[in-house]
């Protein structure tokens, strides 16, 4: 098979039907796009996870009592409390923390904002005691059994923030996949259409490539590699638009959301390691769709 | 044939290279059979008209030679290929063993004179220095030398046939099937083509035509098989068209 002559049969085929062409990398692209679109986020709940759930702990809030008449954990209600959190299944390590200890802290988050800094007193914050779990995911177990036990003022779970932030994440991901599969819909009728429309285009050559003894792969190889190179071109697109969009949206309008470091940010590497599932899946579709198209619809 | 042998070329011990053996062919849309119990065998360089009116099956039987139909009943041999029975696949192997000519001539009007010669051998598969040999070659014999480079627009129509005639031989075919090649042509041209069609014929090649043109068949006495209504009429060695038609 001589690769020069299928080779200039695509590219008169994708030329002759140019308008057609465009529509089916536009589509492609943006379906892929939003695809990719959808894998980062899926990435970045990862990363967001692993940061964050293995440093989560549980704070067991004291009440104020306890907060200010047991600086070292030493009394019966706090110390109880303590052992009782240690003998807890999945419980990894109990850490005490004392009022003005929880104090510094909130003293040194403050640091750039010298407003909350002078307004902050010792008194308003609880000593606590810090539990890390075996499963982080689970921190929802301790809250139940100690919140309101003697001594306790409440149960502070950060699992329950990062775990709304997952749920809204994983929600704007569905409905990327979402559009992402309907624009893929639109990108396969596009692709089964142009095929039909080139294949009847140039029947006349296919009926004389057939009288000849051309093979079937002869006859239908430049139409399948049609869809497939405008399947590339779209998958090029669209990691070229998840840049700019990274670069032009992401890092200019949400970078103050980044820099907080709760989200993790989208890095130029992500959209790398994300690209070439994008573009293995631009081949495997548009070849698909292809053969399947030359197979159902198109008499060659 | 079709039993022994191993490459397309034709037998030594056997000068057949078509056989049909009571073929019948019919169509979903019709119940009466488009033909009807033939058997017709044609030997290595014959010459050999197909007549008869329109819907006689001079078509479905050309058809059934290149495998664009199988028969309802009975086996159709070409060269040591049985047609009929053939596995899909093998099909363009059949189909590289036959040259077709039309009425219509059926060029690629984007390509030139010698492109669309090429074309035939480029979609084989045939390396690009073979063709870059052979198209001059069969251009020259068809007598279109010095017009490689004409667009088919640019030609009269004796002249596109000759294209057509040049793309159908070029892989040296052991079949020539001609479709009522002069259907379109006018008295004197039909004559060159005619000529040319006998000396592709001198070279060995078998050529079946299928026509309507009293004259060539009368003028040329060659084997004339004449079809109605999808039976064999007629089988004559030096046949004219017919008498009081």
């Amino acid at each position: 098979m001589r690769a020069s002559f299928v080779f200039s049969e695509v590219i008169t085929g994708l030329r002759r039907n140019i308008t057609m062409t465009i529509a089916m990398i536009l589509t492609t692209a943006i379906s892929l796009g939003l695809l990719g679109g959808g894998l980062l986020i899926v990435r970045t709940i990862g990363k967001m996870q692993a940061n964050f759930l293995s440093a989560l702990q549980v704070e067991v809030n004291l009440d104020d009592a306890v907060s200010a008449g047991d600086p070292n954990c030493t009394q019966s209600i706090c110390a109880g409390l303590r052992a009782d959190l240690t003998n807890y299944p999945g419980v990894v390590s109990v850490q005490f923390q004392n009022r003005n200890q929880t104090f510094a802290k909130a003293k040194a988050e403050f640091s750039n904002d010298p407003e909350m800094e002078q307004l902050v007193r010792p008194e308003a914050f609880p000593a606590s005691l810090l539990v890390s779990l075996q499963n982080p995911t689970q921190s929802g177990v301790i809250s139940a059994a100690f919140a309101s036990k003697a001594g306790v003022r409440d149960v502070d779970d950060q699992g329950v923030f990062v775990q709304k932030l997952t749920d809204l994440l994983n929600g704007v991901r569905n409905a990327t996949f979402l559009i992402a599969l309907i624009q893929a819909l639109a990108a396969l009728m596009l692709i089964s259409n142009t095929i039909q429309v080139s294949a009847f285009t140039r029947r006349t050559e296919v009926g004389i490539m057939r009288l000849v003894g051309a093979t079937r792969w002869y006859t239908q190889l430049p139409f399948l590699l049609e869809a497939v190179v405008a399947g590339v071109v779209g998958a090029v697109l669209a990691v070229g638009g998840l840049v700019v969009a990274k670069v032009a949206f992401l890092d200019n309008i949400f970078g103050s959301v980044f820099s907080s470091t709760i989200i993790p940010k989208i890095g130029l590497l992500d959209i790398a390691s994300v690209s070439p599932w994008l573009l293995l899946a631009a081949v495997g579709i548009s070849a698909l769709t292809g053969y399947v198209t030359l197979r159902l619809y198109v008499r060659l | 044939m079709g039993d022994t042998g191993t490459t397309h070329g034709v037998k030594v011990d056997s000068p057949l290279v078509i056989r049909l053996e009571h073929v019948s062919k019919t169509y979903k849309s019709s119940t009466r059979p488009a033909l009807d119990n033939v058997s017709v065998d044609m030997d290595k360089g014959e010459f050999v008209f197909l007549i008869g009116p329109s819907g006689s099956g001079k078509s479905t039987f050309l058809r059934l030679l290149l495998r664009e139909e199988v028969p309802s009943k009975g086996r159709v041999y070409v060269s040591n290929f049985d047609v009929a029975k053939m596995a899909r696949r093998r099909v363009p192997r059949l189909r590289q063993s036959i040259g077709c000519v039309f009425q219509d001539f059926r060029l690629l009007a984007t390509k030139t004179v010698a492109e669309n010669v090429a074309f035939a051998l480029e979609v084989i598969g045939k390396p690009r220095h073979t063709i870059r040999k052979v198209v001059p070659e069969v251009l020259q014999l068809v007598g279109l030398d010095g017009k490689a480079d004409r667009m088919p627009n640019e030609l009269s129509g004796g002249e596109q046939q000759r294209v057509a005639i040049a793309r159908a031989f070029v892989n040296r075919p052991l079949v020539l099937i001609a479709d009522e090649p002069t259907g379109n042509l006018d008295p004197d041209t039909s004559q060159d083509i005619m000529l040319l069609l006998e000396r592709i014929n001198r070279t060995g090649t078998t050529v079946v035509m299928a026509t309507h043109d009293h004259s060539i068949v009368d003028s040329m006495r060659r084997r004339v098989v004449e079809l109605s209504l999808g039976k064999v009429v007629r089988d004559d060695a030096r046949g004219v068209y017919g008498v009081g038609r």
